[in-house]
């Protein structure tokens, strides 16, 4: 039990440093954004009663009248009610209204790939340390070339190699903008089409990491004594790899994935900025461009509880893949 | 991650340098060049911004590079690019690892309160996601105050905390290492301590870390860059991706402008990745490269002539070579005989052999082990003489555990730390009596647990929750499960404290006395051997000196070796079989 309640007082803090971070960051750093934003407010024709400004000074700080810990309060106070302010970029739209409909695109889109990479780094991983001193070493350096490549680079060529020239992708976007996007067929169709290029340069841009450390942990499972043991008891080769070598190798991975998904989101970032997919990187983009400090907020902060929510699950689940991490009391 | 094994002594200044290797001189090949060109580019190829009225040129003539849509020459924004890329990659690997020192390492040797501040501090900065913390930081910092310091601090501030856990886990083990606790209990300053016994053993992980922080920069400054977030007005790989982006470089199909500086950071990346493949060596040795797979003698001489009378297992001329630069015989000329229902007492002391013949002897030893002639032969009980050298591996498999099976010396290792005990008894059914059915398996395993004297509510137990008398229980009980005629039993108690030891050999004895197997009786514990064996022998220098039955070689010793291990463990009274240990 004990083990549950630490990792959730964990993520508890983790979650309230997040919070913090994006209350203090905008009060630290040079600029009035208060300022830029009613003027692009008025712009866009919006009404800057006081009220407005000051949920905005709240969320953003400068000039306040009230001391800093009062401002901290209400800020908690507002985003505990779910109220992140008005989009400027977007305007009338409310931030949280952006963001719920950039989200499921994202959510979809690096979620599978991420879960397919891994799975298929792990499952090659595997192999290549098991069969260790064949040819299937060279495939070490192969993709260590994968991961040094710049991401949004090798994007790009793809794109034009296999959108542009070839035709066999669309260019960007997340759906055919003939369809109204809805659950039917067609639209689903569409989205998936216009989802694989951007999920396999994902895929091939992370598997390298996950083929690397599977194999070192592979090749160190390989001269335990279990495996020794599993090989006096004559079990077949393929039972000692998967339920004896691997079993223990991927471990690590499981615990490396719950880090990597802080990395993933922020690849997802320029996925999305290369492909102009319709997720909440390029929306982020978008609000930095425009200053729109209240939907950057928003989207770090939904950004960030998604990866602490995601870390929480893969930790509660290496707790069922490794008994001894339950029964250990002091590690955090 | 924990993917690193304990760096386990103080290690020599030698073992500090990558060994060398293809891939450390190609990495390093790599590097070298590029930061010359970096270094150098600059000074030889010209203003990078001069605008010309040929844009687009491609490569060839006057501009080896060609030129990007305002006629600016490639190559020469190439060399200030990769510089810029380089100071910058630099500087946050530097940054980095400072910091991740500074959090990993002083927080876990100071312990307590710190530590745990540390560690949480670190694993909150490794949750919160990076590129999107840095893109809100440089979003509100405006465009003109962002050099390539801001840029740097910030991917600095964001990428340490990996690194730092890794530290601290290290340093963990080794504040807890003899040599350290020495120095601290012989009052050595806390400074000093770190400095001297603790940072050289961590000296590889650091230089690791740092070598990724840089591939991570670099990496990292010019996806920003490719978003517009990059520092202004500096130029670097990916600011010039970034313009040849906004160019339509690809759709111009101008490629020379686009794929030079993607290709740099990539080649920059491999020599980087390279490098730190020979590092890692240097952490775990285990991923040296594996030396060939060498080749056993299979089958020279078929040997099927029967043993001596009632024998089950012999063994004749046994050679084992270690094929490693220098090569070692670890075992020379054994010729041992087993007979039925009989202990075999197989005394040495450590390294002289004794483990390496007895994986030898079920084919267990592992490259560089390799062995060069002799014959094992196993005689069933239905008449067959069985060549066990010469088996093909599936019939070597379907062999294992069926007549021989084992019991290895740290139950702890040999038992998979993740399964349950019930899975890995049942793994042993299920692959040598498909036939039988579930409830069954379960029936055998809980009655070969009982037969050890363990309670069958152990079998859902995971291996760390069993005391290491329980474990070694449950090896043996695993060891019985198919019935075999023959057990090679390796130091199965020299982990336990005495009076354990002491019940788990009267258990082995009644099950020896109950089901007749033979067993093979691995120590170094001379006396032990004498009350437990039929015969004895004793090796030294992978050589058997000695080979006879306990009596005579308790009255008569005939080898000095063994008149030597005899006399080096007081007898406790000169009756046999009274020896209290």
């Amino acid at each position: 039990m004990g083990y549950y309640l630490r990792k959730f007082t964990f993520y508890l803090t983790a979650l309230w440093a997040a919070v913090t971070l994006n209350f203090v960051i905008p009060r630290m750093l040079p600029g009035n954004p208060v300022d830029i934003l009613m003027a692009k407010l008025q712009q866009r024709g919006g009404t800057v009663d006081p009220a407005a400004r000051h949920a905005y000074e709240l969320l953003l700080g400068t000039n306040g009248h009230e001391s800093i810990v009062q401002a901290y309060l209400a800020y908690l106070g507002n985003l505990l009610r779910g109220d992140l302010g008005v989009s400027v970029s977007a305007f009338p739209a409310k931030v949280s209204d952006v963001i719920a409909t950039a989200l499921p695109w994202t959510v979809v889109l690096v979620g599978v790939s991420t879960l397919l990479s891994f799975l298929l780094g792990i499952a090659l991983g595997a192999v290549v340390g098991w069969k260790r001193g064949t040819w299937l070493d060279t495939l070490v350096p192969a993709t260590t070339v994968l991961s040094a490549v710049p991401y949004f680079w090798l994007a790009l060529i793809l794109v034009a190699v296999l959108s542009s020239a070839l035709g066999w992708f669309p260019l960007n976007g997340g759906y055919d903008v003939v369809l109204t996007p809805g659950w039917s067929g067609e639209f689903i169709g569409s989205a998936i089409y216009h989802a694989a290029l951007p999920a396999l340069t994902i895929v091939i841009s992370s598997i390298g990491g996950w083929l690397l450390g599977m194999r070192n942990m592979m090749v160190s499972a390989m001269s335990e004594d279990y495996v020794l043991t599993a090989r006096a008891k004559g079990l077949r080769d393929s039972r000692i790899m998967i339920r004896y070598a691997a079993r223990n190798a991927v471990l690590p991975s499981v615990a490396g994935f719950a880090i990597s998904l802080g990395f993933v989101v922020s690849g997802s970032i320029v996925t999305e900025q290369v492909f102009s997919y319709p997720g909440i990187g390029s929306k982020l983009l978008q609000a930095v461009q425009n200053n729109d400090y209240a939907l950057m907020q928003g989207i770090f902060l939904v950004i960030t509880i998604a990866v602490l929510g995601a870390n929480l699950v893969v930790d509660l689940l290496y707790g069922l893949i490794d008994a001894r991490t339950r029964d250990r009391s002091v590690m955090a | 991650m924990t993917n690193i094994s304990p760096v386990t002594e103080p290690r020599s200044r030698r073992a500090f340098l990558p060994r060398w290797s293809p891939k450390l001189g190609v990495g390093l090949g790599l590097l070298g060049v590029l930061v010359l060109f970096a270094l150098v580019g600059p000074l030889f190829t010209g203003d990078p911004s001069l605008i010309r009225d040929i844009g687009l040129t491609p490569p060839g003539g006057e501009h080896i590079l060609g030129t990007t849509l305002t006629g600016q020459d490639i190559l020469s924004q190439l060399a200030h690019a990769t510089r810029g890329s380089l100071q910058i990659g630099l500087l946050v690997g530097i940054m980095a690892t400072v910091l991740s020192a500074v959090f990993g390492i002083v927080g876990s040797y100071a312990g307590g309160v710190v530590d745990e501040a540390f560690s949480l501090f670190s694993n909150v900065m490794l949750v919160i996601p990076g590129l999107p913390l840095v893109i809100v930081i440089t979003g509100f910092v405006p465009a003109d105050q962002r050099g390539s310091w801001t840029v740097a601090l910030v991917l600095a501030v964001t990428g340490w905390a990996a690194a730092a856990r890794v530290l601290r886990a290290q340093t963990l083990s080794l504040r807890n290492r003899d040599y350290v606790a020495a120095a601290r209990v012989s009052g050595e300053r806390t400074w000093r301590v770190i400095c001297v016994e603790i940072l050289p053993n961590l000296l590889p992980i650091l230089a690791s870390q740092f070598v990724f922080a840089v591939i991570l920069a670099v990496l990292s400054e010019a996806g920003l860059s490719f978003l517009g977030l990059g520092a202004a007005n500096s130029s670097t790989l990916g600011t010039m991706l970034y313009y040849a982006q906004n160019g339509f470089a690809l759709q111009r199909d101008a490629w020379w402008w686009f794929v030079p500086p993607g290709l740099i950071i990539a080649l920059f990346g491999c020599g980087l990745s390279l490098v730190n493949f020979s590092i890692d060596e240097i952490i775990n040795p285990r991923l040296r490269d594996s030396p060939r797979r060498t080749r056993d003698v299979r089958g020279t001489s078929t040997d099927t002539t029967p043993g001596e009378q009632d024998a089950v297992l012999t063994v004749r001329d046994l050679n084992v070579v270690y094929r490693s630069e220098k090569p070692v015989h670890a075992v020379k000329d054994v010729s041992l005989t087993l007979r039925r229902g009989e202990i075999l007492g197989l005394a040495g002391e450590s390294g002289c052999g004794k483990t390496t013949l007895a994986y030898a002897i079920n084919r267990l030893h592992r490259p560089p082990a390799e062995v060069t002639s002799g014959s094992v032969v196993f005689h069933s009980p239905d008449g067959d003489n069985i060549d066990v050298l010469a088996l093909p591996p599936e019939e070597l498999r379907a062999f294992r555990w069926v007549r021989l099976s084992m019991v290895f010396q740290g139950a702890m290792n040999a038992l998979n730390p993740v399964t349950p005990v019930r899975a890995q008894l049942a793994d042993v059914l299920r692959t040598h009596r498909p036939e039988m059915s579930v409830p069954e398996r379960a029936e055998r395993c809980a009655e070969v647990l009982r037969l050890v004297g363990v309670d069958p509510k152990r079998l859902g137990s995971y291996p760390h929750e069993l005391s290491g008398g329980m474990r070694q229980r449950v090896m043996i009980a695993m060891a019985l499960l198919l019935d075999p005629q023959v057990m090679i039993m390796d130091e199965p108690t020299t982990a336990l404290d005495v009076l354990v030891q002491r019940e788990i050999l009267t258990e082995i004895m009644r099950l020896r006395d109950e089901l007749g197997f033979a067993v093979v009786f691995i120590t170094h514990d001379l006396p032990l051997l004498l009350e437990l064996c039929d015969r004895i022998a004793v090796m030294r220098a992978g050589e058997v000196v000695e080979y006879a039955a306990v009596e005579d070689m308790y009255r008569r010793p005939q080898h000095p070796y063994t008149r030597e291990l005899l006399a080096s463990f007081p007898s406790l009274t000169s009756e046999r079989g009274m020896l209290i240990r």
